[in-house]
């Protein structure tokens, strides 16, 4: 897959490894039956994640092929929502719940305890990509305030030794409860 | 052949088959299945209550319903038995399954301890439960948390399938998309008017109005977009109608499309919700099954497509013009306004964006009409909102009540006022760019009626929906840091006046909260403030007005900060210190649970190292009496 002449100077281009050239076979399928001018560009961003986890580098210059624009405003797009990935998700992930609700009943509390236990900042991974951290924002399940997400699991009301103990099971690569 | 005529067979039939579900003849449970209850384990009390009939062999109707809005009771099942009244559940945990069945399916028909309450039916008599447990069980409407409730949007949610469209047709769904097809698109738009509808989405400008533009619009296709990017953070309201009767707003979507001469739609949906998403693709795959979407809907000549676009996390995205940016595949940045959606939205198309709920109530103005409609409400408000209850309050959740009713009574009576003892300190109505509203103001005379024009009147913004409610406890400056970081997240970068502005604001917040302030500060943030009015969209302009006017209204806390470097509520990080003034044996659990070993044991004492602890409270939870927060300065 090659960039349109116009648009190759101003990329970079990927390396097409056997992995790279693996990714664009899989995004190429995902973009069956989307197409350019109308509401697709968020809908193809999502399929690409959904099977993939987040959005590979080497699906930008493809993406911007079959939407008729440029890596560049594809790359625009992607880093504008704060739920489209560029890095593989960790193996666990703790969701943080940034709402009001979270806030008001201990929720900075809890950040602090899963930063320091995690040993990772908000919006990172461990270097070994065993466990990270993510902030959420708020979806309205406000009564289980404060409250934390792994693997789809929300578990809350929480405190914070709750919280600590919680952590430091996942840390041990052990289980939920 | 008119379009009633056409609906008519469909209710016929749809009626028909919902009698299973009205006159049962064997049990009927409904559990709601909602991001709300799935959260609180609903997925696991649906699995047993399936289990558990297999188990006894017992013949029922299992449906997953909306969450009909008791969050603090989730997760909910409602349970209708053959010949007696329905009566509402919750909390029922998967481990309460057995218990549940055992009492209703014997003799008691009821288990009190775990019902909420009974939902009375025309048809049985009071005499035909009398001598079982549920003759004591107390009317759900009676009880604090229904009483002051109204429910029309919400009539459906909780009892049919969501994404069914026989179910909504059986329960008088689409006779007034029938209605208003026989109407002239003035005629519509005339009772929308009448019924005094204005968007629910916290602009507050009459949907009639609104509509009239895009009728007039000469360019075709014209498009509608219904704004579900509901992302002020504590509002809920919408998910609730997109997961519990997202053919509500398809069929008001359907009328506003005859009124105004559209033929496409797109419904905007926030990531976070994805159960909603899933629910709006199955009804509009439904409602097209039922030729109520698509081409000659009801043998008229109406046309419409519509199709769900799935948010990816961008909160300017519920701007309209950033939200037609997001749809149209760019960064949601909001445009500068001329030209307006009507005259040039989405594709550069002429385009009208209303709020789900906005939606929502036309077919009950168009089935009812605008008197009935007008029925409830004040004299300048008709009609009912929705508003979500979270934060320090008993009962979270979504309710429905007449425009009008007092915040007070929905915080004392439906919320059950604020837990552990704690006193109200204010209420967050809509998002972090509403206001801040102090609980002088929702304690007065009139205790702060529920309709735009208060809320104006204190510079402020009734807001989406939601209801933030804060106790005593919460610190101002920790809460305005809260909304500037919110604010600074998620401003799109168009204006300097934005982007940078709010970060300026949040360093100098934070600075105070880390015992940094300086007299002077307030002044700054007020040059900061009014230069911040010169953004393009009500982001950047309404993110200062905020924190000034909450800074205004609690500015002795704010002074404590800054000039006597204490925060009074204990919050701010920077200005406590935690000590240990007990010697006592729950320390040891302390040292232990401490995730950065700052409670340390020296000679047989244990003491907090200052330069470890990162006041994250979880000693003094295990620890209480021998933990406490003090002055740091």
């Amino acid at each position: 897959m090659s960039l349109t002449s116009r648009h190759a100077s101003r990329f970079r281009p990927v390396e097409v490894t056997a992995e790279g050239a693996d990714v664009q076979a899989r995004v190429r399928h995902l973009l069956a039956g989307l197409r350019p001018g109308e509401a697709h560009l968020l809908d193809a961003l999502h399929r690409v994640q959904e099977e993939m986890g987040y959005v590979p580098p080497q699906a930008i210059p493809l993406l911007a092929t079959h939407f008729q624009t440029t890596p560049a405003a594809i790359y625009g797009v992607i880093s504008f929502y704060s739920e489209i990935r560029t890095e593989p998700p960790p193996k666990v992930e703790v969701q943080w719940c940034s709402g009001p609700a979270c806030l008001l009943k201990g929720g900075r509390n809890i950040r602090a305890a899963l930063e320091a236990v995690l040993g990772c900042a908000m919006n990172s991974s461990t270097p070994d990509g065993a466990i990270g951290l993510r902030l959420v924002q708020c979806d309205g399940t406000c009564h289980l305030a404060p409250l934390v997400r792994v693997g789809g699991r929300y578990i809350g009301p929480l405190t914070v030794a709750e919280v600590v103990r919680l952590a430091r099971r996942l840390k041990e690569g052990g289980q939920l409860s | 052949m008119t379009a009633l005529d056409a609906y008519r067979p469909l209710r016929q039939a749809a009626e028909e088959r919902w009698r299973v579900l009205a006159e049962p003849s064997i049990p009927v449970f409904r559990v709601a299945v909602a991001t709300c209850s799935k959260a609180a384990g609903a997925g696991e009390t649906l699995a047993a209550i399936r289990e558990e009939l297999a188990r006894r062999g017992q013949e029922a109707l299992v449906l997953e319903v909306g969450c009909p809005g008791l969050c603090f009771a989730d997760p909910v099942v409602d349970v209708h038995l053959p010949g007696y009244p329905r009566v509402l559940y919750g909390p029922v945990r998967s481990q309460d399954v057995p218990r549940l069945l055992e009492a209703i399916l014997g003799p008691q028909k009821a288990l009190p301890e775990l019902a909420l309450g009974m939902i009375p039916e025309e048809g049985i008599p009071p005499a035909a439960y009398q001598g079982t447990s549920m003759g004591n069980l107390p009317l759900l409407q009676e009880t604090d948390w229904m009483r002051l409730q109204v429910r029309r949007l919400m009539a459906n949610v909780g009892i049919i399938e969501p994404a069914n469209a026989e179910h909504y047709i059986a329960r008088g769904g689409y006779e007034a998309l029938a209605r208003a097809l026989d109407m002239t698109p003035e005629e519509v738009i005339k009772e929308v008017l009448d019924a005094g509808l204005w968007g629910r989405g916290g602009a507050a400008f009459p949907t009639g109005r609104k509509w009239d533009f895009l009728r007039q619009a000469r360019v075709t296709p014209k498009y509608l977009i219904c704004n579900a990017d509901e992302g002020d953070p504590g509002s809920f309201v919408n998910r609730n109608l997109l997961e519990g009767d997202p053919h509500l707003i398809i069929e008001g979507m359907a009328i506003a499309a005859w009124a105004t001469g559209a033929t496409r739609g797109y419904i905007y949906i926030r990531d976070e919700y994805p159960l909603a998403v899933q629910r709006m693709q199955e009804a509009i795959e439904d409602a097209r099954r039922k030729g109520l979407l698509g081409q000659g809907i009801l043998g008229s000549p109406l046309e419409l497509e519509l199709e769900v676009v799935r948010g990816a996390g961008s909160y300017v995205c519920g701007e309209e013009t950033g939200l037609i940016a997001s749809i149209e595949g760019m960064r949601g940045m909001p445009k500068i306004r001329p030209p307006y959606p009507a005259q040039a939205g989405v594709f550069g198309m002429p385009t009208n964006v209303n709020n789900v709920e906005s939606y929502a109530n036309v077919p009950l103005i168009l089935r009812h009409g605008a008197s009935w409609y007008a029925s409830v409400g004040t004299e300048r408000n008709k009609g009912t909102k929705m508003f979500s209850l979270s934060g320090n309050i008993r009962r979270a959740g979504v309710l429905e009540v007449p425009l009008g009713t007092p915040l007070r009574d929905v915080i004392l009576v439906a919320g059950g006022g604020v837990p552990d003892g704690r006193r109200l300190k204010a209420v967050q109505p809509g998002g972090p760019l509403s206001g801040v509203v102090p609980a002088s103001r929702i304690m007065a005379r009139d205790g702060l009626p529920l309709e735009p024009e208060p809320f104006r009147e204190m510079g402020m913004l009734m807001g989406s929906g939601g209801l933030v409610v804060m106790d005593e406890s919460t610190c101002v400056v920790d809460l305005a840091i809260y909304f500037e970081w919110f604010a600074e997240d998620e401003s799109c970068g168009r204006c300097t006046t934005c982007f940078a502005g709010t970060r300026r604001l949040l360093e100098i917040l934070r600075r105070i909260a880390q015992g940094g302030g300086r007299p002077q500060d307030v002044e700054l943030m007020q040059l900061l403030a009014s230069t911040m009015r010169y953004s393009n969209c009500a982001h950047g302009q309404a993110a200062p007005t905020v924190i000034m006017s909450l800074l205004g209204l609690f500015r002795e806390e704010l002074d404590a900060h800054l000039l006597g470097r204490r925060c009074p509520a204990r919050v701010c990080k920077g200005l406590v210190r935690y000590e240990i003034v007990e010697q006592a044996p729950e320390l040891a659990e302390a040292a232990q649970v401490c995730p950065t070993g700052a409670v340390v044991r020296e000679d047989g004492r244990y003491r907090i190292e200052q330069a470890l602890c990162i006041k994250c409270n979880a000693c003094r939870e295990v620890a209480p009496a021998a933990v406490q927060v003090v002055d740091a300065f």
